[in-house]
């Protein structure tokens, strides 16, 4: 029965995510149980009571059956707020830990993910998708199960009342529940494409919400609500179709049961009239047939929550099978040292995707401890170098070395501690300074943060902010300017103490006399580090000991500064003419 | 504005569908309930022998068995109007917030994170449209309630007001207790916001996350959030579970009454088991009535919340703003609305603005009373250091923030709505970070411009794009990811200048352009963009080059306009000029 229900995409989560939870599980079974049995005592009390009645008892008799009566009922109610305490727990708990790892495994996916999903689609699918199974991870397995346990009870009580009854009754419930296991398997794609849809809608909003600063300046509202209105009549035309595919299968649970009743009453008036069954069973029966129309139809209610439910569920089972693409390395994996570390490029050929390569066979060699500046238009694939340095791609053919090793056999953690990324754009949070330099790792002392803001002439920006370190940032910085904003990346490059430190355009948006108060920072950064400094001005590279001129993915030129400067032919010589053209005018 | 006026608004908004809606809701909810008790009475009535002569038991049980077919029109009827009501009143509300937040000014345009304004564009519109559905249950309650008691008051007075004391009981429970629960509610929907809010930045700040190594960090985060999520919906849900369980347990209760009472008059044969049946499916169908009456309870306590979550977001706006009709095009389509067509008063002879004065609240920086002059056909260039208000006087001057003090005249006509009036035809803009939406790159930078390929051509060449065209491997039709990530940030630059040229503004506003741009592709740019006599330009750098173009520089330094006039006079009389010229290149 359960296998009927339950979609497969929901099995392994109940087992990894509910299991944990049998305990509690337990209780809400013996609450399941005390439920069952009170449901089960009404209408045995009812029968007493009128045959009673009929056949003249006392009036303490009556009495006694109308108060236990009441007294089930009050059971009743206490048992149902202790059932919803100890479900609603078991629920969260389940699926904050689903959220939990959802969460992490999103975030250890590689860019090309991260480049798929708007962080808006990524609410629905971490959030979202789980909640719809908050109601599958508690009440409903419970009720389920509490709801086959009273067929059960009620089918072998009328079986004991008349095997005619109790037949036509099991016969009855079997069509029903068949009638429904068809009618259900419709839904399920149909809540898919709602859930989908759904997604696409807010995750659009939220650019929107991020961007109004380009939309109104831009005077693009009306394109901005268009795009908006169009996605949410695709909203429209998911949910309605979704929701009417439900309302058939309820509808149908509904049009069959009434009839299906009336065949047990008309059993059963039958044997009062030739086998003299007494009034009192007859209400027994209906009572009965009545109170199995509960679970049939409540599993029918509840096909709408495992329908969405085996959506969402669906979801995250393809979420979850989603493997980043870079593979961990064989172990026994290797460690970088803690030192500087020298760089290699061995013929790194790379695309995205199935498109034109982005780099073509680069190659050059960095010595431990020294800087190498990276030049190139614009789309020359600057940024791309920079993400193989850090592995967030791997090369199409070639290696990309760092101290020797392959990054391909080094250990992640290994990578992160001693290679560090300032990237072209700064990424702040709503979160307080601290969290935001050290990216909330508690362990790392304020003095050290304290230190490294000094470092880089933060002190005056800091002496600014009222709190200090736990002074809370706008979401995105926004109460930063762009300069600052960078000299905070920055300082969190710092705080990692790093052996390499790939820097892509990180001054490119601080005003000269800022940037001049990083210059001595920037020195104390790479001083005994290796540093890949990519940039578009030359100037900034003015401290590199190495120039790579990239050009259409390609190598154009490689090799020490001051060998490329002393020779008039070269591409630098070349693009300095240009710039310092520019500084003498 | 409390939920009420809101939902009158809704209504008059789509009278129809939600009288529609109504209709079935009493009718399916409420109504046919109530048959099933008239024809089981005469029903156990004629098979007890207690029914007029000539009636038979087995019409009145073939009537009962048909109403399985009303049931189940009923439920296809509600199926298709309650989630189009729900979906058209949170659609109407979603458009009216996306307009309002659209024109705000764009640099702050929603209180918190966008993924936080997302979680409330979301659930809490929908909570109000839920509202809307509900509508019709009250009086579909007082006709339940109504029609029951005159029934069961015709067989039997005395036992109908014994038997309604205990349902008014628990209804005025529920009533009592309801108060509690908006706080509850807005707890959790806070530490819900809380919850999406952290996933959309922290999959905003992907690269730098990751690049640090700080995934299992953020993941730690996000589990103490999800934690307080945990804790504040648990209490809100109990209070909601005992107070929906009274009244459902009510009848049950009631039943239980009613058999105390009853046990006298039945064995007279005063009270018939048909009457027995009649009142205890009535008191079942009131006991559901009940429920519905607690839900209706509780949907308008979370609308209330939901309400006041909601006009948050409008920020001060009027709040009659968020009910008010438009059109939503859920439907289909509308034609796209021509762009304001360019007004001889258009045309930019000076732009003046005078004392302009915006100070961050949060920080207390920000621009004091700005003054200048743009001139047609002349370049302004904006330059100071990092914190000195550049950025914030672009926007201030566009709108984008609320000016606090200041006068801007454009042709000498004094400009009240700024936002409104400094977009194309007349102002262009370049932000400094610019945001893309996940649409393709021709959708971006178009943004509802009629297409003209002529025209758009010109604008990407303009803007050095057309070579990277080349290498996008669908060209135009690129999809450029979440927010552009699949771009270059060079890239991104160059399409939010494609984006502002495609609209061929009088004034251009580009704030630090080569940000993100190397010397030469910064150099054609500049000559593309002040290509003919005619183009006007506000913008701001810091770079030699573009100092020297420019007609006018404007030093700016702690918020205040410094110094302003040609280049090589400043030169020699402005310190901080001189201080930036230095270090720039």
């Amino acid at each position: 029965m359960a296998s009927h229900v339950t979609p497969s995409f929901v099995r392994p989560l109940l087992r990894a995510y509910v299991l944990p939870h049998a305990g509690w599980l337990a209780l809400l079974g013996v609450f399941l149980a005390g439920t069952t049995a009170l449901q089960l005592s009404g209408p045995l009390l009812t029968r007493r009571f009128i045959d009673l009645a009929r056949g003249g008892a006392g009036a303490g008799d009556l009495a006694w059956t109308a108060g236990a009566y009441v007294a089930s009922a009050v059971a009743v109610q206490v048992i149902s707020v202790a059932d919803s305490y100890v479900a609603g727990g078991v629920a969260w708990r389940a699926t904050n830990r689903l959220r939990d790892d959802l969460f992490l495994h999103c975030m250890r996916l590689d860019l090309p993910f991260h480049h798929e999903h708007t962080p808006g689609a990524l609410i629905e699918r971490i959030d979202g998708d789980v909640t719809t199974l908050q109601n599958l991870f508690s009440s409903f397995l419970v009720n389920l199960a509490g709801n086959i346990l009273l067929l059960i009870c009620v089918l072998a009580i009328l079986f004991a009342v008349d095997w005619r009854i109790g037949l036509y009754m099991t016969l009855f419930a079997a069509l029903v529940l068949t009638v429904l296991h068809r009618l259900r398997r419709r839904a399920v794609g149909a809540w898919r494409v709602e859930r989908q849809v759904s997604a696409e809608l807010f995750g659009y909003l939220e650019e929107v919400l991020g961007a109004t600063e380009d939309i109104r300046s831009s005077g693009a509202t009306p394109y901005a609500t268009r795009a908006f209105q169009r996605r949410s009549r695709a909203l429209r035309r998911a949910r309605l179709r979704a929701f009417v595919v439900v309302a058939v299968v309820v509808g149908m649970t509904l049009a069959m049961l009434e009839p299906g009743v009336a065949g047990a009453l008309w059993l059963a008036g039958l044997l009062l009239e030739r086998h003299g069954v007494s009034l009192g069973t007859v209400y027994l029966v209906f009572n009965y047939a009545v109170l199995l129309t509960g679970p049939l139809e409540h599993i029918g209610h509840e096909v709408r929550d495992l329908q969405s439910a085996g959506a969402g569920a669906a979801r995250i089972a393809e979420l979850l099978a989603r493997q980043p693409v870079l593979d961990e390395p064989a172990l026994p994996a290797a460690s970088l040292p803690d030192h500087a570390l020298p760089v290699a490029f061995e013929r790194v050929w790379f695309a995205y995707g199935d498109g034109e390569p982005v780099l073509r066979d680069v190659r050059f060699e960095l010595p431990a401890g020294e800087v190498l500046g990276v030049l190139g238009p614009t789309g020359s694939g600057k940024t791309t170098l920079a993400r193989l340095l850090v592995r967030f791609y791997d090369p199409g053919r070639g290696a990309v070395r760092i101290g020797g090793r392959d990054l391909r056999e080094v250990r992640r953690e290994s990578l992160r501690a001693h290679v560090a990324l300032v990237p072209q754009e700064v990424q702040l949070m709503n979160a307080t300074v601290r969290d935001n330099l050290a990216l909330f790792d508690a362990s790392v002392p304020d003095a050290r943060i304290l230190q490294a803001v000094e470092d880089l002439g933060l002190a005056s920006l800091m002496a600014r902010l009222p709190g200090g370190l736990d002074t809370v940032l706008a979401p995105g910085g926004a109460d930063l300017s762009a300069g600052e904003a960078q000299l905070l990346a920055l300082a969190r490059a710092l705080l990692l103490d790093p052996g390499l430190v790939v820097l892509d355009e990180a001054s490119s948006r601080i005003d000269p006399a800022t940037e001049r108060m990083l210059d001595a920072a920037m020195d104390r950064l790479l001083r005994g580090r290796t540093a890949v400094v990519i940039a578009h001005r030359l100037s900034t590279i003015e401290r590199a000991d190495r120039i790579l001129v990239l050009e259409h993915g390609r190598v154009r030129e490689e090799g020490p500064r001051a060998a490329l400067l002393a020779d008039g032919s070269s591409r630098l010589s070349e693009l300095l003419r240009a710039g310092l053209e520019e500084t003498l005018a | 504005m409390t939920a009420w006026t809101a939902v009158r608004a809704l209504f008059r908004a789509m009278p129809l569908r939600v009288l529609l809606n109504g209709l079935s809701v009493i009718g399916r909810g409420y109504l046919v309930p109530l048959l099933p008790g008239l024809a089981l009475k005469p029903f156990f009535d004629a098979l007890s022998g207690h029914a007029p002569a000539g009636s038979s038991p087995w019409t009145w049980l073939a009537l009962y068995a048909s109403l399985g077919a009303v049931f189940l029109t009923g439920q296809l009827a509600v199926g298709y109007l309650e989630p189009s009501v729900i979906l058209e009143g949170a659609t109407l509300l979603r458009t009216n917030l996306l307009s309002a937040i659209l024109r705000r000014p764009g640099a702050r345009a929603v209180p918190e994170s966008p993924g936080e304004a997302v979680g409330r564009l979301r659930d809490d519109a929908a909570e109000i449209g839920i509202l809307l559905a509900f509508l019709a249950d009250p009086l579909g309650q007082a006709l339940s309630i109504g029609i029951a008691l005159a029934v069961l008051a015709r067989v039997s007075p005395l036992v109908t007001l014994a038997v309604v004391v205990p349902m008014l009981l628990g209804l005025a429970v529920v009533n009592a207790a309801s108060h509690r629960i908006a706080t509850y509610r807005m707890a959790a929907q806070r530490a819900n916001g809380a919850v999406t809010g952290f996933v959309a930045e922290a999959f905003g700040a992907v690269t730098a996350v990751k690049g640090a190594g700080a995934e299992e960090r953020l993941a730690g985060r996000f589990r103490r959030l999800n934690e307080a999520r945990r804790d504040a919906s648990i209490r809100d849900a109990l209070l909601a579970r005992t107070l929906s369980s009274l009244s459902a347990n009510a009848s049950l209760l009631a039943t239980g009454c009613l058999l105390l009472m009853v046990g006298t008059s039945m064995r007279t044969g005063r009270f018939t088991v048909g009457d027995l049946a009649l009142f205890v499916s009535y008191l079942q169908a009131l006991g559901v009535t009940g429920t519905y009456f607690g839900s209706v309870v509780l949907v308008v306590r979370r609308a209330r919340v939901s309400l006041l979550r909601l006009l948050e977001l409008l920020q001060g706006e009027p709040p009659a703003i968020l009910v008010r009709p438009a059109p939503l095009f859920l439907r289909g389509d509308r034609q796209e609305a021509a762009p304001a067509a360019r007004q001889p008063e258009d045309r930019l002879e000076s732009l003046r603005v005078t004392g302009l004065t915006f100070r961050h609240p949060e920080s207390g920086r920000g621009i004091d009373g700005a003054s200048f002059e743009l001139r047609r056909g002349r370049l302004t260039v904006v330059t100071g250091r990092v914190g000195s208000g550049k950025t914030t006087l672009l926007r201030t001057l566009l709108g984008l923030l609320p000016r606090q003090a200041g006068r801007v005249e454009w042709n000498g006509h004094e400009i009240r709505d700024l936002a409104a009036f400094m977009v194309p035809p007349r102002c262009g803009h370049v932000p400094q970070v610019p945001r893309l939406v996940s649409e393709t790159l021709r959708e971006n930078v178009l943004m509802g411009v009629p297409p003209d390929p002529a025209h758009l051509a010109a604008a990407l060449r303009a803007a050095a794009l057309t070579e990277d065209l080349a290498a996008l491997d669908r060209g135009l039709d690129t999809p450029v990811g979440p927010r552009g990530v699949r771009l270059s940030g060079g890239q991104v630059q160059r399409a939010a200048i494609a984006r502002m040229l495609v609209r061929d503004p009088e004034v251009l506003v580009v704030d630090d352009a080569s940000s993100a741009l190397d010397v030469e592709t910064e150099a054609h740019v500049w000559e593309r963009l002040l290509e003919g006599p005619d183009r006007t330009c506000l913008a701001v750098s810091h770079r030699r080059a573009t100092l020297r173009r420019a007609d006018e520089v404007l030093v700016l330094a702690e918020g205040r306009v410094v110094a302003c006039g040609a280049l090589d006079e400043l030169l020699r009389t402005c310190a901080e000029l001189r201080a930036i010229w230095r270090e720039a290149r």
